[in-house]
Formats: structure tokens, sequence, C-alpha cells
């Protein structure tokens, strides 16, 4: 099995917000990839933003200096 | 037309069908019999006694451990078997996945009308299917006004599970529309298809 490690995740309110996020950040060149929400945060469903932790500051200076509404931020194993 | 209900709460086979038995012979006129039962394994009883007696029958689960079988029956007398056989669990260990509102490509009016085929045939299966998988156009067909949601309905209460992708209902704002089954994540769908036995994707 892939060995883990630490990651940041930020999830969105909608599927729509995710899918854009996305693409906010291939045009900007930001770091992380989508994934499936893991179940460590919600057992339902969803689609999420997953960074490395070295990473994560460059895509949280991006979220809030454009304003950008986010549901969560965690921090896991991935 | 009136509604017979028959309780069979608690009872295990072959109970239900006995008394779903006595309440069909007992009728005078076309009614519809309401067998209301606790298991999933009653209701695949129930549905096979009323397909054996070419009665129309529909089934739902209304909660956790409660499940109406509707009966829709002419009044004529119906045979008694004497033994009533009672099947253990019908269900397989395949996973129907369903990953569009349309079966097969080319026309698309057509596919609808052959996905609706498709759910029905599925319900009418001997052996049902463990799971039921909906995602991308797939998940726009679990829903309230959807054309197969009876037979959907059917199947859940015969304990076959239904499962619809969170995201993809809420990409097609259709999560308050959910009208039978549960909600899943893709974890949860790469493992049922990964567990089961064989996969049928129309």
């Amino acid at each position: 099995m892939r060995e883990k490690t630490l990651k940041k995740v930020i999830t969105f309110n909608s599927t729509t917000d995710a899918i854009a996020f996305e693409k906010y950040c291939h045009d900007k060149e930001i770091p992380g990839r989508l994934i499936p929400v893991p179940r460590e945060i919600s057992a339902s469903c969803g689609i999420c933003w997953a960074v490395p932790v070295e990473d994560a500051p460059t895509v949280e200076k991006s979220i809030e200096d454009d304003g950008i509404v986010c549901a969560g931020v965690y921090e896991l194993m991935l | 037309m009136s509604n017979i209900i028959v309780d069979a709460m608690g009872a295990q086979c072959p109970i239900p069908v006995v008394k779903a038995t006595k309440a069909l012979n007992e009728l005078k006129e076309a009614a519809v019999v309401e067998v209301h039962v606790d298991n999933e394994v009653a209701v695949q009883n129930l549905t096979r006694l009323a397909q054996g007696k070419s009665l129309e029958v529909k089934s739902e689960k209304v909660e956790e451990a409660h499940f109406v079988v509707s009966i829709n029956a002419t009044g004529e007398a119906v045979a008694v078997e004497e033994n009533i056989a009672c099947i253990p669990d019908q269900r397989g260990n395949t996973v129907v996945v369903i990953s569009s509102d349309r079966m097969g490509e080319g026309n698309d009016e057509l596919g609808k009308v052959l996905m609706k085929g498709f759910i029905y045939a599925v319900s009418q299966l001997e052996k049902l299917p463990k799971t039921i998988l909906f995602y991308n156009g797939g998940a726009t067909i679990p829903v309230e006004g959807s054309v197969s949601l009876e037979d959907l309905k059917s199947m859940e209460a015969q304990g076959v599970e239904i499962l619809t992708c969170g995201t993809c209902l809420d990409y097609y704002n259709l999560k308050e529309k959910l009208a039978v089954g549960n909600v899943t994540n893709m974890y949860t769908i790469v493992e049922t298809m990964n567990n089961a036995s064989s996969i049928i994707k129309p």
C-alpha cells in the first residue's frame, strides 16, 4: 500500500464550487488535486481539494486573497 | 376498492405467506391486500406468492424493519399450496451499475425507454442483485417523479441496497429529491464494485 503523508484538505459547499476551485487552481498554477471527500471528514459524499501540508500555505493565501468561500479545512494522513 | 391489512410483523416464513393466502381467500371482491412485515425475506416470499398467482404486487420499505407488500387481488379464491416453500434470501452478490439515465448509445428517447425496461427486468430477476449503484446521469433515476421509482422501491423492500453518488446528486441539484435508498461516496462505490462477484452495466 502507498505510504500516507500529511495533507491539507479543503472542502466546499457544493460540487460545483469544488469543480470551479480546480479550474481556478489550474489557471493560477496552485498545487493540489481534487479527490473524493475522505470518510474521516464526512461519511456522505462530495469532492474536495487535497494538497501536501508543505504546499498548503500557497493555497491558503490564494483563498484568503481572492475571498474564496470554503466549507472547512482539515489536516489528515492520506 | 377496499384495503385489507394483514399484520405479519415479527412473523417468520411461512407465517406471512399463510396469513396473506388466508386473507386472499376470504375476499368477496377485488381488493388490495396490504401485508405488513418486518424482514426482507418475507417481502421476497410474498412477492413470489403474488407473482405465482399472477397478481399484481408492489412493495415498499416504510422504515427500518417495516415493509408493506401490496397485492392487487381479484377476489377469486387462490389455491393454497400444501408446502409453502420458505426460500432463503434470494440475493446474489451481483452489483448493477447505472451510470446514465439512458441504456446504450444511439437514440436518447429510445435509451430512456430501454433503461426503464432494464430496471424493471432487474426487479423481476429470480436472484436479485446485492446492490444497485447510481452515478452521474444515473443519479437522476432514483428520485421523485422517476418512472422507475416503483421498481426500485420494490427491490429495496426485498433487501437490495440502492446507493446513489452524493456528489452527483449535489451536482444535479437533486439532493432533496432522492426518493429511494441512500447516498454514498466514491470510496463505498469503489469497494462495492471491488467486492462484487459480477457487475452488470447496461
